[in-house]
């Protein structure tokens, strides 16, 4: 350690970033790859899907190659009358979840009871497959593989689900990533004061598999982790997403009507220009009612991000 | 690189790399630019010394930031008083708690101060307390969130019993390690700079001998 | 410049990458502070520009902050990496080739990572936002060879020692390969949950305290000595303000994520950590502060004085704001209001840019031997940038109090919003001045290559007096 004597320096670099690089990254490995999936992170990772940022299955992020979330009330094999369940849908070619894929993120409770009572190491992504939330006798959850032990397949599920009761919430989340409505809207309730308003900051386990968590750091608006419990209302959310000065003069949000597409649900072209020109009539006070909102077409990017928005409970 | 024990504090280097420095410190020019051997201002020692005393006490958590099921625990024991019980109404019912409380020398006045509930939050939140109570549950591990009692999501120490605490402790293994990396980083950094020549010695920039 | 690109390493001029990376390094900060004054526009009037996918706030908030990160901060880095690197050595710069395609890759490299996250294809993780190709370019193609550029500049130095700068520059060019490649795990593997929300604010918190944080600290430690011809006042500081910038700066990632439901000691050992960013900060003011004894009248006379002095001083405000809104007891009322948004643009917009424009003033006039065309445009410079920042840093700091102080007191969101939206409209008047200086500053520079007055030999530029 002479003056001007590098040697000693750089090993001395190196045991500190080293050291640095042990406390925070090695240390918390340890606790956090111990976390098991709760209930909640399960259902989440199973309607998320394997990836909501750029992917090379998405690459685009315009939803493709995406699950979705049906409720069943139906035996989509046998059509008879079932109590509502909750079945996750992956079509062909549709790569799964990090909890499927690795069980050994799900915590070692669910990863024995995924793989013995659910088979989820039989999924096969060629074929597809339904996915369920189960839980035995304690209250221990895991996920099953329907495909195998019931042989449901995607299409049939889809078909016995009917559009009304299928979320395409997975292409919704990727549309919340690309539109950046993270950069307002946190997806993390704070754990003081202000849970009371946007519902409790979730558990440890809570995010097992999910990628990307998307917690948001800069609020300009509500949290919406739990906004689904709060608001449930589809006409609400449309005109909001369409323009959030209809139904709250003072948001600041941006309008989303370029996410309804060319058409509206009947195939009838939408036309912006006229409608924005009404609706400057309207804020003018030369109206006195602001212009219809047209309603999105059911495979629109409106829809999707509406089914997300309505799953998060 | 001989060490020199006998005055650490002026310099922990021989006399000899004492001499070779002092002579290599004077001769060099970095891009014209130079360095002076001035110590460590005072101030500056102090200030830093304030700062690591501050980074303890300013983190240790701030406790009762959220209204937990035992805070509560007195006004729903409160509850089963038969003066509360006869209450007219439920303001009134509230005012007998509150007064039956504010005797209670265990229950959080402060706290409970800043978290007021009414009769009708108490009779959604009360059962599931003395149902937490009935099965011996650590109260303090759990959170009520409007009407409901649920458990904290914090990842604390672990009890004797295996069990984890579900608060912010005053002290965890964060600490103990932050004492032994500051311990090391302030060591190393002492046997650094006082392996210069002492701060009694200047150099004369750009003075070459021989 | 670019008929350099394929002449012989021997053939390109002294400097010529260094003038390069500058002149990059200016139209990025104009495009960046443009794009920030645009979407500053958008939050304050939330009709203005509408229904165009592109030029929706999602899209280009993004863009804004990887432009000033990658364009501006670290191109100015670069340009400084390229001319004062070789010159504390006494020697010239190692390949001036390899400076000028790195900042040509550079320049494509980010061109086509905003374009990609323009469009919406993003990874969805805050600062770590380019999908992992840009990422696996931006390591191999633009942090690599400035890495390779400056160790071989530093080990083939012609003087025995290594200047404190030159400590800074080799080793934060070292920490920003390890932070990018350690942070992008989560997306080169395929990490999820927690890992990933822990590794994104961990690369966040890193490449801000290991890269431009130190490098723009050293950059003073440069400029200072040399403008002023004051030595450094004291080596021992410059150690102390060196290992606690490797060993404080680079702990405390977990403080970003103090309400999510990480490990409690960690966020613990964090905090304490995030205080004692202070240790580096206190170091780094003193030591500038106590060289410019003596030469305080060149504050008010020289522009990179003032520019250098005024990115210090900030340092101030800077780090005990970053200390201590990072403890619990004052974390849970700021995080995730404009205040945060003030601070990030306090260490940005105000200390870092201070003292790289510094660094560009400089470098920029002793690489082209040219002396500044206008003091005039300069000063304009200065005070837009100044009073710009500090209008945006004072209306945001507010409006983040009046967001914290709703957030407990459970006022309805949409209160809040009513309530912030005069310090929303203060913000982009502050921004749009930035941005309107910095055009002043490119056209400043523009002209200084064009028609300033030829430096001669062994002078400083700012020892020959104004023709104009």
């Amino acid at each position: 350690m002479n003056f001007r004597e590098y040697k000693v320096g750089a090993r001395f670099f190196a045991l500190a970033l080293g050291g640095s690089m042990t406390i925070t990254l090695l240390l918390p490995s340890f606790d956090i790859s111990s976390v098991s999936a709760t209930e909640v992170a399960l259902d989440k990772q199973l309607w998320a899907g394997h990836e909501s940022g750029f992917s090379l299955d998405d690459p685009l992020l315009l939803g493709w190659h995406r699950p979705e979330k049906v409720i069943l009330k139906t035996d989509p094999k046998t059509g008879q009358p079932i109590e509502a369940t909750t079945a996750y849908v992956y079509d062909k070619g549709t790569p799964f979840p990090g909890g499927v894929l690795h069980p050994g993120n799900l915590g070692k409770v669910s990863e024995r009871l995924s793989i013995n009572e659910g088979h989820i190491n039989e999924a096969n992504k060629d074929q597809g497959a339904v996915f369920l939330v189960r839980s035995n006798d304690q209250k221990q959850y895991y996920i099953e593989d329907a495909t195998v032990t019931r042989g449901w397949n995607p299409e049939q599920v889809l078909k016995a689900a009917g559009d009304s009761n299928t979320y395409y919430a997975s292409a919704g989340k990727s549309i919340f990533v690309r539109e950046g409505c993270w950069w307002c809207h946190t997806l993390l309730p704070e754990q003081t004061q202000d849970w009371q308003v946007f519902g409790a900051p979730p558990m440890l386990g809570d995010f097992n598999g999910e990628s990307p968590t998307a917690f948001g750091s800069d609020r300009k608006a509500p949290d919406l982790l739990h906004v689904g419990s709060r608001n449930a209302s589809k006409e609400w959310l449309m005109l909001h997403f369409f323009n959030p000065r209809l139904v709250q003069p003072h948001s600041i949000m941006p309008r989303f009507d370029y996410l309804w597409g060319k058409v509206d649900a009947n195939g009838k072209p939408i036309d912006y220009d006229k409608w924005r020109k009404e609706y400057s009539e309207y804020t003018e006070g030369k109206r006195i009612y602001p212009p219809e909102v047209p309603m999105y077409a059911s495979n629109s990017d409106a829809r999707h991000l509406i089914d997300f928005i309505l799953n998060l409970k | 690189m001989g060490w020199s024990f006998k005055d650490p504090l002026a310099t922990l280097s021989d006399d000899e790399t004492t001499e070779k420095n002092k002579k290599l410190w004077e001769r060099e020019l970095l891009g014209g630019l130079t360095e002076d051997n001035n110590p460590v201002p005072v101030p500056v020692v102090w200030l830093v010394l304030l700062t690591v005393i501050t980074a303890f006490l300013v983190t240790f958590p701030l406790w009762g930031q959220r209204p937990t099921a035992e805070l509560f625990l007195p006004y729903v024991q409160a509850m089963q008083n038969p003066e509360v019980m006869n209450a007219k109404n439920d303001d009134e019912a509230m005012k007998a708690i509150e007064k039956i409380v504010s005797q209670d020398p265990n229950a959080n006045h402060a706290l409970l101060e800043r978290h007021p509930v009414s009769m009708d939050d108490l009779r959604m939140i009360g059962p599931q307390i003395e149902a937490l109570k009935a099965h011996n549950e650590h109260l303090g591990d759990y959170t009520v969130v409007g009407p409901n009692v649920v458990i904290a999501n914090f990842e604390g120490n672990y009890r004797p019993d295996g069990s984890r605490i579900r608060q912010q402790p005053w002290w965890d293994k964060g600490y103990t390690i932050d004492l032994f990396y500051l311990s090391y980083f302030f060591l190393a950094v002492f046997l650094m700079i006082k392996r210069l020549p002492p701060t009694t010695w200047q150099p004369r920039h750009g003075h070459v001998e021989d | 410049m670019f008929k350099y690109l394929l002449a012989k390493n021997e053939d390109i001029p002294h400097g010529a990458s260094a003038v390069y990376w500058g002149f990059s390094a200016i139209v990025w900060f104009v495009i960046g502070t443009g794009l920030g004054s645009f979407n500053a526009a958008k939050l304050a009037f939330p009709d203005f520009v509408t229904g165009y996918e592109f030029l929706a706030f999602g899209h280009m908030r993004q863009v804004h902050v990887h432009a000033v990160i990658f364009g501006w901060i670290s191109m100015a880095f670069g340009m400084a990496m390229m001319y004062i690197t070789p010159a504390l050595g006494n020697t010239r710069l190692w390949s001036e080739k390899l400076g000028l395609w790195n900042a040509f890759l550079w320049n494509i490299g980010l061109s086509l990572g905003l374009v990609v996250l323009w469009a919406g294809m993003t990874s969805g993780r805050e600062y770590s936002d380019f999908p992992w190709f840009i990422d696996l370019y931006i390591i191999t193609f633009m942090v690599v060879p400035l890495g390779v550029n400056v160790w071989m500049t530093i080990i083939n130095r012609r003087t025995q020692g290594i200047y404190t700068t030159n400590w800074f520059f080799g080793a934060a060019t070292f920490m920003l390969a390890i932070v990018f490649t350690v942070g992008n795990l989560p997306e080169f593997f395929h990490l999820t949950g927690l890992t990933e929300a822990y590794l994104t604010w961990w690369f966040a918190h890193n490449v801000l305290g290991l890269w431009i944080t130190p490098v723009a600290a050293a950059i003073a430690y440069y400029t200072i000595p040399k403008v002023t011809g004051n030595p450094l006042y004291s080596h021992r500081i410059g150690h102390l303000h060196f290992w606690s910038v490797v060993v404080f700066y680079s702990t405390p990632a977990a403080h970003h994520l103090m309400s999510a439901p990480l490990p409690e000691w960690l966020k613990s050992f964090a905090s304490v950590e995030g205080v004692l960013i202070l240790v580096p900060a206190i170091a780094f003011v003193s030591n500038i502060l106590l060289t410019m004894q003596g030469k305080w009248n060149m504050f008010v006379e020289n522009i990179e004085v003032r520019f250098t002095v005024t990115g210090c001083l900030m340092a101030i405000p800077l780090n005990m704001q970053g200390g201590f809104q990072q403890t619990r007891a004052i974390n849970w009322y700021i995080h995730g209001t404009g205040w945060i948004v003030a601070h990030a643009h306090l260490a940005l917009l105000g200390f870092s840019t201070f003292l790289e424009a510094a660094a560009v003033y400089l470098g920029l006039q002793s690489m082209m031997r040219r002396k500044l065309y206008s003091l005039t445009l300069a000063n304009i410079h200065f005070w837009l940038l100044l009073i710009g920042f500090t209008t945006y840093w004072v209306s945001m700091t507010i409006a983040g109090l009046i967001q914290g102080a709703g957030k407990i007191y459970e006022v309805p969101y949409i209160d809040v919003v009513i309530a912030e939206h005069p310090y929303m409209i203060a913000r982009w008047i502050g921004g749009t001045l930035v941005f309107v200086g910095n055009c002043f500053w490119l056209y400043n520079m523009w002209m200084t290559a064009r028609a300033g007055t030829e430096v001669p030999q062994g002078r400083m530029p700012h020892e020959l007096a104004y023709e104009r």
